[in-house]
This record gives C-alpha cells, sequence and structure tokens, in this order.
C-alpha cells in the first residue's frame, strides 16, 4: 500500500517534470530562454494587481465549466458540448436582459432574472445532448459537437440579426448593456465579487455533492459501470440526464456572467473556448474535484501569464494553449503507465 | 486536508481582492512622458497580414525609427472572443501592456472602440489612440469628451475612389466585386466612395453609368474567422465565377488578390485590388491593379512626439493625402500605388484622375441617392464630413446590403 | 490429412486449459471432440487453427512436425476452422467473401473464382446464389459459405465448433453430409460439440475432455452412460438437502416464455416455496440464462404470468423486481456487478437503500468493516473491488445483498472460484433459505447442482424439463439430458 502511494507520486512528478522539459525545449526552439520566460509568465499572471485582476477573472468561468464537466465526467459521459452549452446560456442571459432592459423592473433584479435565464438556457441545451444519447442512441461526443455548431450558428444569426448594433453587422458582438445591468464590480476593477463567488460556491456545492451524497456516488457508479449501477438499483439513464443538466446549469451559469460581468454582450464564440480548457482541466485533476480550484487557478495563471511571452519574446499567442495541452497529455501518457507498471508488479 | 484547501484558497482570494482594490490609482494630468518611451499597440490581426494590421505595426516601427529611444511593444489578434486570449477583454489585454511598461497605447481597430474607451476613462493619465474611432470627434455623433485619447484616420475616400477608376478603368465586363468586411459606417463610406470612383471613370471612358454593375458582400469581420465568418476565398471566388472580373477588397487580409491570381494563372481574366498595406501588390503583381493604403506613420509620430513633449491634446484627426505626393512615407496619410496590372493607358487616365482630385474635384458632390432611393444629397450639394462619416446606406446603383437583415 | 497432436499444454495464467494432450487423427475420419463448457476443447482447437499458441508439445500434420503461427498459416498448412460465429463480413457480395484471405495477387480473378464456386457448391448439394449479401444469409448457409472458402483455399483438416447451434433440422442434415463426403474425399473432420446425439450419429470416433485432460477415446458404435460418466465424472455424492416442509410459494409462473434473438423458452409453470433451492441445469446457451433474467425483469417475458407473493409483476421493470425483494447475481462480477474503480464502502452505500440526502461516510465504513468480517472477505473498506480475488468479489457481492430477500437469482456462484470459498459461499446462501429466501441458480457442475438443490429444471435448446426432485436424479440421468437425450419421457410444455 505504502508502496503504490510512492510510485503513484513517482510517476505524477515524473509527468511535470517531463512536461516542464518539453515546455522548455519548445521556448527554444521559438528562441526565447526559458528560465526568462517562466519568470516572465510569473510575472505576468501575479506581478501586478491588474494582471492578478484579470487573472481572477477569468479563473471564475474557469472553474465553472470545470465543476460541470466533472459531474459529467463523474457520470462516464463526455460532454464535448459545453462550449455550446455555455454559449446558449449566453444567449438566455442577453434574451432576458434584452426582454426586460427597457421594462421599469429594478436593474439587480433583471440581472438575476438573466443570470437564471442563462443557467436554464445551459441546462436545456446539456438535456438534449442527453436527451440524444439517452432516447437517440446518439452518442455524446457527436451530439454535442454537433449542438455546439448549431449553437454558434445561432449566435451568429442573432449578432448578425435581430440582435444586431443599429446599422452595425459585425462579429463585434450586440450592443453593449447599459451599465446598470453590469454585475457590479470592486470599485477600479472589473473584477465582480458576484461572479467568483458564484463560481467558488458552485465549485463547493459540486465537491460536496460528489463526495458527500448519495446522488454522487450513484453518479460515480454509473459513471464506473452503468451496467453494475443498474443491477444495484440505479436508475441509469435518468442519472445521465441528472448529470447533463447539473452540468449545463453550471456552465450556462458562466455564459451568464460572461454577459453580465465581463463582455456586458452577446459574442460569437462567446465561450471562448472556456469548455475545452474545463475538460482539460477535469481529466489534469482526474475527477478529484478539491483540486479543481488550484489547477483552474494554474491554467487561468498560465493564460494571463503566457500573453507576455508574446510582448517579450514575440512568441505566437497559441502558446499557452500549446503548453496547457502539453501538460494535459503527459500527465495523462504518465497515468497510463503508471496503470500498466501497477499492473505488471 | 480538503477542508484546509478550500479556507486557503478563501483566503488567499479575499487577500487578493483587497490588494487589487487598493491598486487602482487615482489620475492627474498628462505629463511628458519623456525619454527612453515605450509605447503598446493592439492588433486586431496578425502583424504580417500584408494588410490593416501590418500597416499599423510598421507605422510602429516607423515611430521607433524617428524617436531615439522608443520602444513599440504590441499583442495580435486582438478582438472580442478571440481564441487567444481565452476570456479576457480587449482593455484588460491594454492593461497588460501598461503593466509591460507601455506609457501609450494604441488601439488599432474599430471592434476595440468601447474597450479603448472603458481603458481611456479607467486611465486618464495614459495617452490613447484609437485609430479609425470617433469618440472623440465633437462634431460627431457619440462625442465622449476624453482628454487622454486621440482619433486618427486617414481619409481613405480618396483611396477607394482611386481603387473604383483602376476598377472601372480595367473591367472588361462592367461587372465590380468589393469584398466587404462587416457593416459599420466606415465601411459603408468607403465601399461607397469605391462606386463613386467607379462610376467617375466608367463615365469618363465613355460608358453609359446605367452598365456599371458594382456588388457589395460582407464576410462579417475585418478578416476571415472560420466558422464564424463567410470565407472571403469564397466570396471572391464567387465574384469571379459570375462575371465580375474586378474584385475590389475591403477587408483586412488578402485573400482577393490570392483568389484572383489562381484563377488568372488557370487562364481567367480576373484582376483585384487589397486595402491597406503598401506592399499588398507583391503577393500577385500579375493581376493587382494598385493598392489603397494608409501610412499611419507620420500621424503616429507627431501624436506621440507630442504626449513625449507633454503636448498631448485630445483631437479627431482625419487626415487626407499629401496632394503634392500621395506616396510620400513621411507627409502623407493615405496613398494609391498602381499595381503592375494597370496598363500603362490606365494608368495615365488614372494619374489624371488624381490630378482632378488633387484639383479639388469632390465626387461626394450631389446628386447622390441612397440605396433606397432617397435623395441623400441634393443637386450640387457637397456632403459634410459628418455625411460622409456617417453614410446610412449604400447608394443608388450599388448592390448588396446596407444593413444586415 | 492424418493430424497428431503431442503432449500439447496450454495455460492462461493460473488455469491449465490444456494439459498434456494426445490425440491422432487419421486421415478420412470424422473425429468428435466432447466435453462441457470450460473443458478445454475450444483451446486445443484454437491451438490447432493458430489462433493461438500453445506452451509446449507438438502438432504433426502427415506425420510432419509444424510450427503454426497464426490462422492464415494454418490454413496454408491446409487446417482451417469454422467458428461457432462465423467470422464472415456482412455487407459483403458472396463471391466477394468466396476470394477473400486467397493470396492471389491484389486483383483476384472473380471469373475462375465463380467457376470454382460453382462447382464446390454443387459438389455438397448447396444452393448458394454468389451474387447474393453474405447478411441475407441463414446461420447454415453461412456456415455453407464458410466451409466452400476453407476447401477452396486448399483446407484439408476442417475443425467445426459447435456447428448444429443455431441451424435448422434440414441445414443440419445437409451439414452432416457434407461433412460425410469430405471425409470420403479423405479429409480430415473435428467436429467440437457438447450434444451428444450429434456426436453419437455422425462422428467415427470420440475424444472426451474433462477439466483440460484428455479423459478418454472411444469408437462408434457408443454407449450414452459411457460418454456420460467421461464428460462429467463418475461417483457425484448427494449432499444433505433442507427441503422445505409445508410450501409456501414465493415465486410462481404461469406459462412463462421469454426470449431472445437466438431461442425461445417456453410455457414454463412453476411454483417456488419459500427457502427452496432450484437449481438449472443446461449447456451452456441453452435457455437458462434467459430465464433466470426474466425472472427478475431484465429481459421482459414475452408471455404468461409471473408473482412474487402473490404480488402480480408481470411485465414489470427490473427495478420493480428489485423492490419486491428480488436479487440478480450475475455471473461477470466485475463486468456486471460490481463497479471497478469503486471501493467496498462504497459499494454497500449503493447496495443499502439511500438515507438521506447525505452519506454518512463513518456509518457505512463501519458497516462495511462488520460485512467484510461477517462474510470473510480478504479486503478492507477502501480496497477496490477490481484488487479482490474471484472469490472475495463472490462474497462481496453476496455481502451486498440486502435483509430481507424473497428471491435470489445467481449465475454460476461459485464459478472460478476453489473448493473452499464454494463451500463458504453456499454456507451463507444456505443461511438465506432458513430465512425464507428461495434460491434459483444456473450452474454447469452438475454436483454443485445435486448437491444443493431441492429441485432441478434442465435446459436443452430452449426447451425446459418440469421440475425434477434432486433427490431422485443421478448425475448419469442428468447428463443424458443434458445433451438432449431421454427428452420423450416428458410431456414437453406443460411443465409439472
Amino acid at each position: 500500500m505504502k508502496k503504490k502511494i510512492w510510485v503513484n507520486i513517482a510517476f505524477q512528478v515524473g509527468a511535470l517534470v517531463l512536461a516542464l522539459l518539453s515546455t522548455t525545449l519548445l521556448l527554444l526552439a521559438a528562441g526565447a530562454p526559458p528560465f526568462q520566460a517562466y519568470a516572465a509568465i510569473l510575472k505576468g499572471a501575479f506581478g501586478s494587481a491588474g494582471s492578478l485582476e484579470t487573472l481572477l477573472i477569468t479563473w471564475s468561468p474557469l472553474l465553472l465549466t470545470t465543476a460541470g464537466v466533472l459531474i459529467t465526467f463523474s457520470a462516464g459521459l463526455w460532454n464535448i458540448g459545453v462550449e455550446g452549452q455555455m454559449a446558449m446560456g449566453a444567449i438566455f442571459t442577453t434574451w432576458m436582459l434584452r426582454l426586460l432592459q427597457e421594462t421599469s423592473l429594478p436593474p439587480a433584479l433583471t440581472i438575476v432574472l438573466g443570470i437564471l435565464a442563462g443557467i436554464v438556457g445551459g441546462a436545456l441545451w446539456a438535456g438534449l445532448a442527453g436527451a440524444l444519447k439517452t432516447f437517440g442512441g446518439v452518442n455524446e461526443i457527436f451530439g454535442g459537437l454537433g449542438l455546439n455548431f448549431v449553437s454558434t450558428a445561432l449566435t451568429i444569426y442573432l449578432v448578425f440579426g435581430p440582435w444586431k448594433r443599429p446599422g452595425v453587422g459585425s462579429m463585434s458582438g450586440t450592443e453593449p448593456f447599459d451599465r446598470s445591468l453590469w454585475l457590479p464590480t470592486l470599485p477600479d476593477t472589473e473584477l465582480s465579487l458576484w461572479s467568483l463567488t458564484l463560481s467558488l460556491l458552485a465549485l463547493v456545492i459540486i465537491i460536496v455533492l460528489l463526495r458527500g451524497t448519495h446522488f454522487g456516488l450513484r453518479l460515480k457508479a454509473v459513471g464506473k459501470n452503468p451496467k453494475s449501477a443498474f443491477l444495484m438499483g440505479v436508475p441509469t439513464w435518468q442519472y445521465s440526464m441528472l448529470a447533463f443538466l447539473l452540468c449545463g446549469a453550471l456552465v450556462g451559469l458562466a455564459g451568464a456572467i460572461q454577459v453580465t460581468g465581463v463582455y456586458h454582450r452577446l459574442l460569437p464564440n462567446i465561450s471562448s473556448g472556456y469548455g475545452f480548457l474545463g475538460l482539460l482541466v477535469s481529466m489534469l485533476v482526474n475527477y478529484q474535484a478539491v483540486w479543481v480550484a488550484p489547477v483552474a487557478f494554474f491554467f487561468a495563471a498560465v493564460n494571463v501569464g503566457s500573453i507576455q511571452l508574446q510582448l517579450m519574446y514575440k512568441l505566437d499567442s497559441s502558446f499557452s494553449g500549446v503548453m496547457q495541452s502539453l501538460l494535459v497529455l503527459l500527465v495523462l501518457l504518465g497515468e497510463g503507465a503508471r496503470q500498466r507498471f501497477l499492473r505488471k508488479h | 486536508m480538503c477542508k484546509h484547501l478550500t479556507r486557503f484558497t478563501f483566503l488567499a482570494v479575499a487577500a487578493v481582492l483587497v490588494l487589487s482594490a487598493c491598486g487602482g490609482g487615482g489620475g492627474s494630468q498628462l505629463a511628458p512622458l519623456g525619454e527612453n518611451l515605450t509605447f503598446g499597440m493592439l492588433l486586431v490581426g496578425p502583424a504580417n497580414d500584408h494588410g490593416w494590421s501590418q500597416a499599423h505595426y510598421e507605422a510602429g516601427l516607423y515611430v521607433e525609427q524617428n524617436i531615439p529611444g522608443a520602444t513599440m511593444i504590441y499583442l495580435e489578434n486582438v478582438y472580442s472572443g478571440s481564441p487567444a486570449y481565452t476570456g479576457t477583454t480587449t482593455s484588460q489585454l491594454a492593461e497588460q501592456l501598461v503593466a509591460q511598461g507601455a506609457q501609450l497605447v494604441i488601439f488599432n481597430s474599430d471592434d476595440m472602440k468601447d474597450e479603448a474607451t472603458k481603458f481611456a476613462q479607467d486611465h486618464p493619465d495614459i495617452p490613447v489612440i484609437m485609430a479609425s474611432g470617433d469618440q472623440v470627434w465633437q462634431d460627431g455623433e457619440a462625442y465622449i469628451p476624453m482628454a487622454n485619447m486621440v482619433n486618427i484616420m486617414g481619409r481613405m475616400e480618396y483611396g477607394k475612389m482611386m481603387a473604383g477608376c483602376a476598377a472601372a478603368l480595367t473591367s472588361q465586363t462592367g461587372k465590380i466585386g468589393y469584398l466587404g468586411p462587416l457593416i459599420n459606417d466606415e465601411t459603408r463610406r468607403l465601399a461607397a466612395s469605391a462606386y463613386l470612383g467607379a462610376k467617375y471613370c466608367w463615365t469618363l471612358a465613355g460608358n453609359d453609368p446605367a452598365t456599371l454593375e458594382f456588388k457589395v458582400t460582407w464576410i462579417g469581420f475585418w478578416f476571415n474567422i472560420p466558422g464564424f465568418t463567410s470565407d472571403p476565398t469564397q466570396v471572391a471566388d464567387d465574384f469571379f465565377n459570375n462575371g465580375y472580373d474586378v474584385v475590389i477588397s475591403g477587408i483586412d487580409t488578402t485573400e482577393a488578390i490570392t483568389e484572383a491570381k489562381r484563377l488568372h494563372d488557370a487562364g481567367q481574366a480576373v484582376w483585384a485590388i487589397p486595402y491597406d498595406f503598401k506592399g499588398a501588390c507583391d503577393q500577385a503583381p500579375d493581376i493587382c491593379l494598385g493598392v489603397p493604403y494608409f501610412n499611419w506613420g507620420p500621424a503616429y509620430l507627431a501624436t506621440i512626439q507630442a504626449a513625449v513633449d507633454g503636448a498631448f491634446a485630445t483631437d479627431f484627426q482625419w487626415l487626407g493625402p499629401d496632394w503634392a505626393d500621395i506616396n510620400s512615407p513621411d507627409t502623407s496619410a493615405v496613398g494609391f500605388v498602381a499595381g503592375p496590372a494597370l496598363s500603362a493607358e490606365d494608368v495615365v487616365s488614372l494619374d489624371a484622375f488624381i490630378a482632378e482630385l488633387a484639383g479639388g474635384l469632390n465626387l461626394w458632390t450631389g446628386p447622390i441617392n441612397l440605396q433606397d432611393g432617397t435623395v441623400y444629397l441634393g443637386d450640387g450639394v457637397v456632403a459634410t464630413d459628418q455625411e460622409v462619416w456617417y453614410l446610412p446606406q449604400l447608394l443608388e446603383g450599388m448592390e448588396g446590403q446596407s444593413v444586415t437583415e | 490429412m492424418d493430424v497428431e497432436l503431442r503432449d500439447v499444454h496450454k495455460t492462461f495464467g493460473a488455469v491449465h486449459a490444456n494439459v498434456g494432450i494426445n490425440l491422432h487423427v487419421p486421415a478420412g475420419t470424422i473425429q468428435g471432440i466432447l466435453g462441457e463448457n470450460g473443458a478445454g476443447k475450444s483451446t486445443l482447437m484454437k491451438v490447432l487453427s493458430g489462433f493461438i499458441r500453445a506452451n509446449q508439445g507438438q502438432i504433426l500434420l502427415d506425420n510432419r512436425p509444424v510450427i503454426i503461427h497464426s490462422p492464415a498459416d494454418a490454413i496454408r498448412h491446409g487446417i482451417g476452422m469454422l467458428h461457432q460465429d462465423p467470422l464472415d463480413f456482412p455487407p459483403m457480395r458472396l463471391i466477394d467473401n468466396f476470394v477473400l484471405g486467397h493470396e492471389g495477387g491484389l486483383f483476384p480473378n472473380r471469373t475462375t473464382a465463380a467457376r470454382d464456386f460453382t462447382l464446390l457448391a454443387s459438389q455438397f448439394g448447396f444452393s448458394l446464389d454468389p451474387d447474393a449479401y453474405v447478411d441475407a444469409l441463414t446461420v447454415g448457409e453461412r456456415q455453407q459459405l464458410e466451409i466452400l472458402r476453407l476447401l477452396w483455399l486448399g483446407a484439408r483438416a476442417l475443425i467445426f465448433d459447435e456447428p448444429t447451434t443455431g441451424i435448422s433440422a434440414a441445414q443440419k442434415e445437409k451439414l452432416f453430409s457434407a461433412l460425410r463426403l469430405l471425409a470420403e474425399q479423405g479429409k480430415t473432420v473435428l467436429f467440437v460439440s457438447h450434444k451428444l446425439e450429434d456426436v453419437e450419429g455422425l462422428c467415427h470416433r470420440v475424444a472426451v475432455l474433462r477439466q483440460g485432460h484428455l479423459v478418454g477415446e472411444t469408437k462408434h458404435p457408443y454407449t450414452t452412460e459411457k460418454l456420460v460418466e467421461m464428460m462429467f465424472g463418475k461417483a457425484i455424492s448427494v449432499g444433505e438437502r433442507n427441503p422445505c416442509a409445508g410450501c409456501e410459494p414465493t415465486l410462481s409462473l404461469h406459462n412463462f416464455s421469454a426470449e431472445d434473438y437466438r431461442l425461445k423458452v417456453r410455457d414454463v409453470s412453476l411454483e417456488v416455496c419459500s427457502g427452496e433451492v432450484i437449481g438449472l441445469a443446461g449447456m451452456e446457451g441453452s435457455g437458462q440464462g434467459l430465464f433466470l433474467r426474466s425472472v427478475c425483469g431484465l429481459v421482459r417475458a414475452v408471455d404468461g404470468r409471473i408473482s412474487l407473493h402473490g404480488k402480480n409483476l408481470t411485465g414489470r421493470s427490473y427495478h420493480a423486481f428489485k423492490r419486491a425483494g428480488t436479487a440478480f447475481l450475475p455471473a461477470a462480477r466485475l463486468e456486471e456487478g460490481l463497479a471497478a474503480g469503486l471501493d467496498l464502502t462504497e459499494h454497500f452505500v449503493l447496495a443499502e437503500k439511500p438515507s438521506g440526502f447525505f452519506v454518512n461516510w463513518e456509518e457505512s465504513r463501519q458497516l462495511a468493516q462488520s460485512r467484510i468480517a461477517a462474510f470473510n472477505i480478504r479486503g478492507t473498506p477502501v480496497s477496490t473491488v477490481e484488487s479482490l480475488s474471484g472469490g472475495n468479489q463472490q462474497r462481496a457481492l453476496l455481502a451486498l445483498l440486502r435483509v430481507p430477500l424473497n428471491l435470489l437469482l445467481l449465475e454460476h456462484p461459485t464459478r472460478g472460484l476453489d473448493i473452499e470459498s464454494a463451500i463458504d459461499i453456499w454456507s451463507k446462501l444456505k443461511e438465506r433459505c432458513k430465512q425464507g429466501t428461495s434460491i434459483l441458480f444456473i450452474s454447469s457442475d452438475l454436483e454443485e447442482i445435486l448437491q444443493y438443490s431441492d429441485r432441478v429444471l434442465v435446459f436443452f435448446s430452449g426447451k425446459v424439463t418440469p421440475p425434477l426432485e434432486a433427490a431422485a436424479l443421478t448425475t448419469e440421468a442428468l447428463g443424458q439430458l443434458i445433451g438432449g437425450k431421454g427428452w420423450e419421457d416428458f410431456a414437453l410444455g406443460k411443465g409439472a
């Protein structure tokens, strides 16, 4: 038992070292001095109040998408449709805000209703992916991909069509909402305590749900072995659907936050890859919800910090994505190698 | 263990919040930036796009050459929802430039307009240049007083008229395509200017103006974003395959000439006119009739020099060509280089047209009707700057969407 | 072709599937290979046809030792095998399937092939259209196609693995005459089966395998008793039973029928007493698995009535049966019974009725600890189930069962377990019976069936005997029934 723990640690550390080594090689190949580059990333992420602020702003939607994806992962589902679900959340929020902005409703209530609409929108879209799988036999990966395309098309239609800025037809998005409909931020910053609190709260709820409740355990059983779970009395398809709905709700909330707290309008690509990034993070933490917060924080930091690489060494802006994917790939490889090793010994 | 971790995370977050809350500073008047200036630039596309962004990037290099000790830092591909910067807004990226030492920030795209305003308002002590914007135009429709912002735009209407003229002189079918980016005031007036230039030269060459076909197709953004915009290569291809033998590009990138070259190499008689960047013809000289381009260098140099000297003042600059030499790198904000594919005879006609413009010819003179037939400028009425800038529709005689449906 | 196996050994991990097999089959012989499930028949044939390599031993073809690396290699040596599920490629035309695997360059000569095909088919009296599509064929026709294909590829020894499963009586006749013709042509036929009747009716000689050993060879004519004895072993001691005094019925079936894509179990009527144990005997796939799963709602019954303690459960779902006090323990423990990746505590929590929203982990660990001790599971509350041995997994499955339980259905409760574990598990099961639980279990171990059952149902190709008193049964009688003999004594379809 003790030996096994050491083996685990050795493999995990090995994977991280390997990831660091290959990133270093990549940096060298790109002509950037690696150590200065790492320092630049750190400084870029934590070096100033402004960058910390950006870091926290990007952290909260990532927390939400990761928490959402963890639920579907626990149920053994690859919810690739998470990007579209986030976009759908954003669309519903925008729709609600547009509907209510002309009324005499107090702005605070409008925002709350807008966010609730986003949650519903995300859940509906995820529920559709779930229904396609459960009742239509469409694998959730293909269903999700298809629904992502549909939601993108819908966003583009709305941005260029019914919700366009007067006289304008541009990808730049819809008319920004009045400042009264922005999520309140800390003075002199763009950081909304609301979005941060909501995301952290959602994550805590998910941690508790997955670790401490019958629901979480049954979900996990469905994920590990649906046949056994069914024989043990778990209504499997209902649990799969619930997992989709919950994930969609969280991801829809992330979309709602992007609309009310970050962009203040609807953009095509409003999900900005947060969904896929969430998938990466949840793979990296290997279903262990407690690690989501720090790992997501790390990813957000790499995202924000690596902007410096472009500034200082003219590295391509996609570099942070490459780094993150490399890390996940190697950690997953390390996990595979560990399991092989343990099976042999 | 996990409980502790969660609690720690909360505490850390709280601490960070307090810190960042204290971080924002109160503003002061614009002080001289002094020696060893660092200025930042946000580019909507890549710095080597042979178009809009490269023109800005090279202007930055021009400033570096002309102000001793000046350094440019820049970020590419900055636009709403750019996958390069997951979830970060443009104003946050501007903050990053500042964190890296930028004392002045240039926003190079209309897409950044709201964010530039937000950034300028949040940082009244930092001089901001917003290219193509009209926020600080006192006589504009969207005036927002900001002491630390300067708007700069070239009078590309002239460049587009020249492009339109070259296209009309060359076209054998009398069908000209205009590859439009997104739809807004700027893009409408530029497409309209190209049409006015084309119509003028078409008529001058002895043709009936009614036989000129001029069609605008918009892709939805300044450049191609696969999956989100229409594919400009496809749009150009559709033009060429439907009898439009000249395509004028209004987008930031060079798909029109690339596609024209492909068809030219396959034996089709087609031409194209790129946009934005002086060297854009180099990619496909065989079919390039010329390029109307921006020369941001002189204006940027003057404005940044003023900031260095402590003389930066809010201003709306809408700068025309230097008619003495429209291609002077140090004085002309807008220029036109005739391309190798423009015949010698047409070069003479085009030069004559340019000379007329230099002599005071204004094609924005009535009668001009809007696309829906309403009178925009009565007979002999000359358009005001506002009427040109805020053109509400395409013009009568042009085909294509004025606004999105 | 003369085929000889010398001292063939094959092990899979700890399982010794073939132990020193020596078998000589002269050319022109139809050799039967008989044995119960898991006796090692298929393993031996796979060694011969190149699907697996033996750990030890020699293969001689026409007295020349050969080494067979792969199925393709086997066919080069003249050995072809027909699998139970013919390995063809459904969306193809017959002729394309026919030329498949032929080493005739990149572009097979279809014209020649079609001529050969027609010639071969007429030789054997097969009526197959070369331009038809394979997926439209019956199992029997696919078999015919496969025989032709292997012959065309040059097979001189053909192996048939349970070829009479799933084909009609007419097709079986055609198959048998084809096999006899093959033998007359000097080809060697190895006929693997568990059906006594088929073997007795067709084979020139029979070799019987039991638990990996070749236990005997006999020649035509056969005595059924002798074959059964060789297959199942002798001297089965009938254990002590605890017949229930005064029957209080738990499970009642009335004209109960169930079906899957392969077969149909028809018109079973049965009353099971509280505390009674019913053994379901039969070769694998004879209908007992289907029957067991339909008794707990996993497979919907197509006809008849089922009730539990008087409560009508006809047409209800598995979870309704579960709520009514039925439990089903599948044979595939890790595939269907337990969830790999979850630990024992988590399994105990899952198996119990959830109380409240949150899991009380402290209490659950204690529950797990006490169950682990009570069921003698070698593991801890945090052991994942896949880290347990088979016996411990089986004990864990039993420990997961709720108390009380009306009906317990088990597939192969002691398969793969050592004697000690098996006895242990049966003592736990008998305790359940004392508490009033009725048990239905499937086993391929006749000893187990006779030892622990009160009554027995025997299955053969979907046919079911009426419940037979286990005390009045012998292994011999049971073996014959399993092999499909002696059924004429029952008025079938009308269970007791």
